[in-house]
């Protein structure tokens, strides 16, 4: 049967942010924006976790790293790229050591780094319309 | 025999100097800048690299043995006599012979084998090794740390850092003058003003350009407001630390409210692309007052709730310890430095700063309660800068001068300015208005070793306290 999705576990992972990605997830889970109130939170195991969320352009040293974590999280699960770094659209996407972001991520969260504002906003909005369609999430 | 290089900058250390930049170069130089905070003098030592090795400074001068490792694994040229060339930033997935910072490297294809180092661990009966990392239980940066722990205490801790190594400096070569702001501007979040002023001030001394009054002061005020934002940001995790939640959710909400205030005065939560060469986003002075006023309102009562709070103190007091020796032996920077001791603080060389900084904030134990009563009092002394720097505001035109940068702009220049982690400098070296050198040695580069030592003899279970506590920056270290 397929699942829905009515709530969000996330696993986060740094493949080579500035630290203005996390400055603004740590944002999230404040009380001005307050994630957990709507069924979104950070979770400490990616066995806990049902989505992993990405920032940085996916340093080489970090690269096998962040595939474990993947491989670790149960199905299904979904794949976040937070900031243009981690989308592919950022400055240090040349650098020698960098390999230019997540090639398959479900969900993109624009910004350099993303406003709280509107990482909510898309959470929300990929949340309700995988509700109301009722489709199905597996990677 | 020790030679000339060793020497020369051996002495700089002995006279209490403070080393801004050890840079190598694909011409096969070698430099030093050393600042004299007493008379705000540079000194330059350069020599040049013979037979692809030089003569070890790590020895006598600790704060250049990751500097010189670095070397070692950008350029391939060996420090003779280093007591620990493991590699720092390249990993067995990197191609033998891939040198990265040495001109025409193709970029690589990665070897298809772990990333991880060897570890420097304690052998012995009753050791246990506990690795950590790079993926973390939290929203943090990625780093990998070995502990060799007795019990519960920690022995000894391998710090593996650099996985976010994106290779900035070698992706700033060949770049116009034009093309670096926006990277620059990005190496850090939390130190962006200060690297931002360092480029700027390095194209426009180069040009023999001095910004306007009005400009200065802008300047002022944005790495002011920087250094508030990224203290606020450091005063909210280390209650964290210790589970204070209360604290640690009110600072945070603090912290968000400045960045609302500097979205609205620049544009940016972060000041991201705020400092160029030639001209700086302004605030208008009754704004920026207002800001003030409103973080002021929010502070005082968050003060007064983790100064007079005893459990608190006594989690704070003694735990993660350094000494001034260990200060002075490390080149350390910053609030680490002045917790222990140290009063060097690069605004009181920075002309910019002349009339505005009033003497450096220090505290004498060293410990994680030092680390934080230090960011306390600068976090008031930073909104008093602001102020008096908003109140000239008015006073000084704001007109920009007219910025032009010649085509062929070509030259070698160190600036540095005191980001929120302490002492940022950047050497850059430009050859017909394209960038031929950019190396950023900041602050968190030099104090990471020192940790190290802070950590030693404490409860595994306080590292991440104390770690808050120096809340040192992965990616201006890593670059």
């Amino acid at each position: 049967m397929a699942k829905t999705i009515r709530s969000l576990q996330i696993r986060h992972v740094d493949a080579g942010s500035c630290n203005g990605c996390e400055q603004e997830l740590t944002a999230l889970t404040g009380r001005d924006y307050d994630i957990q109130s709507h069924g979104i939170d950070i979770v400490a195991s990616p066995r806990h976790a049902d989505s992993l969320i990405v920032t940085g352009p996916v340093t080489d040293t970090m690269a096998l790293p962040l595939d474990r974590v993947w491989e670790t999280i149960p199905r299904p699960k979904v794949k976040i790229a937070f900031g243009n770094c981690a989308i592919g659209t950022g400055v240090f996407q040349r650098a020698y050591a960098s390999h230019g972001g997540l090639a398959d991520s479900d969900i993109e969260i624009p910004g350099c780094p993303p406003h709280p504002e509107t990482a909510l906003r898309l959470l929300c909005e990929w949340m309700t319309s995988h509700r109301r369609s009722h489709h199905t999430y597996i990677s | 025999m020790p030679d000339s290089w060793q020497l020369t900058n051996r002495d700089h250390k002995a006279a209490h100097h403070e080393l801004l930049t050890l840079t190598a170069s694909s011409d096969c130089s070698l430099r030093t800048v050393w600042l004299n905070p007493s008379d705000n003098q540079l000194s330059v030592a350069e020599m040049k690299i013979a037979e692809e090795s030089f003569p070890s400074l790590a020895v006598h001068l600790p704060e250049t043995a990751w500097d010189e490792r670095e070397i070692h694994d950008m350029f391939g040229w060996i420090p003779t006599g280093h007591p620990d060339l493991r590699p720092l930033i390249r990993t067995p997935r990197w191609p033998e012979t891939y040198l990265p910072l040495r001109k025409n490297q193709q970029t690589p294809r990665w070897l298809e084998v772990e990333p991880d180092l060897p570890a420097l661990k304690v052998e012995g009966d009753g050791v246990t090794i506990m690795k950590v990392g790079p993926t973390h239980a939290g929203i943090i940066e990625s780093g990998h740390f070995i502990f060799s722990l007795i019990g519960e205490n920690i022995l000894h801790l391998d710090a593996h850092l650099f996985q976010n190594h994106r290779g900035v400096e070698a992706l700033l070569e060949d770049k116009t003058i034009d093309k670096v702001a926006p990277i620059v501007t990005r190496i850090c979040a939390a130190d962006t003003v200060s690297n931002q002023t360092n480029w700027a001030s390095a194209v426009e001394r180069l040009v023999g350009f001095t910004p306007a009054p009005g400009t200065v002061l802008q300047r002022i005020i944005l790495l002011e407001a920087e250094r508030i934002l990224s203290h606020l940001n450091d005063l909210a995790q280390i209650p964290a630390g210790v589970g204070f939640q209360v604290a640690h959710q009110r600072a945070l909400a603090m912290k968000e409210s400045w960045q609302r205030s500097l979205e609205l005065l620049y544009g940016h939560r972060f000041l991201f692309d705020t400092v160029h060469p030639g001209w700086t986003r302004s605030a208008p002075a009754d704004l920026l007052l207002d800001s003030l006023a409103n973080l002021h309102r929010q502070w005082v009562p968050w003060r007064q709730l983790v100064v007079g709070h005893h459990g608190f103190a006594d989690r704070m007091s003694g735990v993660g310890r350094t000494t001034l020796a260990q200060i002075d032996r490390f080149g350390a920077q910053g609030v680490a430095a002045r917790a222990a001791g140290k009063t060097f603080d690069a605004r009181q060389s920075t002309a910019y700063y002349e009339g505005f900084f009033n003497g450096s904030v220090t505290r004498s134990a060293g410990d994680v309660q030092a680390r934080f009563d230090v960011r306390l009092d600068e976090v008031e002394a930073s909104l008093q800068i602001i102020e008096s720097a908003a109140g000239q505001l008015e006073i000084e035109s704001p007109t920009e001068l007219e910025f032009l940068v010649p085509k062929d702009l070509s030259g070698r220049i160190v600036t540095f300015t005191e980001s929120p982690h302490g002492l940022n400098s950047h050497d850059v070296t430009l050859v017909n208005g394209i960038v031929f050198r950019y190396h950023i040695r900041s602050a968190t580069f030099r104090n990471w070793p020192l940790l190290a030592q802070a950590v030693a003899d404490n409860a595994v279970a306080d590292f991440p306290l104390i770690n808050k506590s120096f809340e040192l920056c992965y990616s201006c270290t890593d670059r």
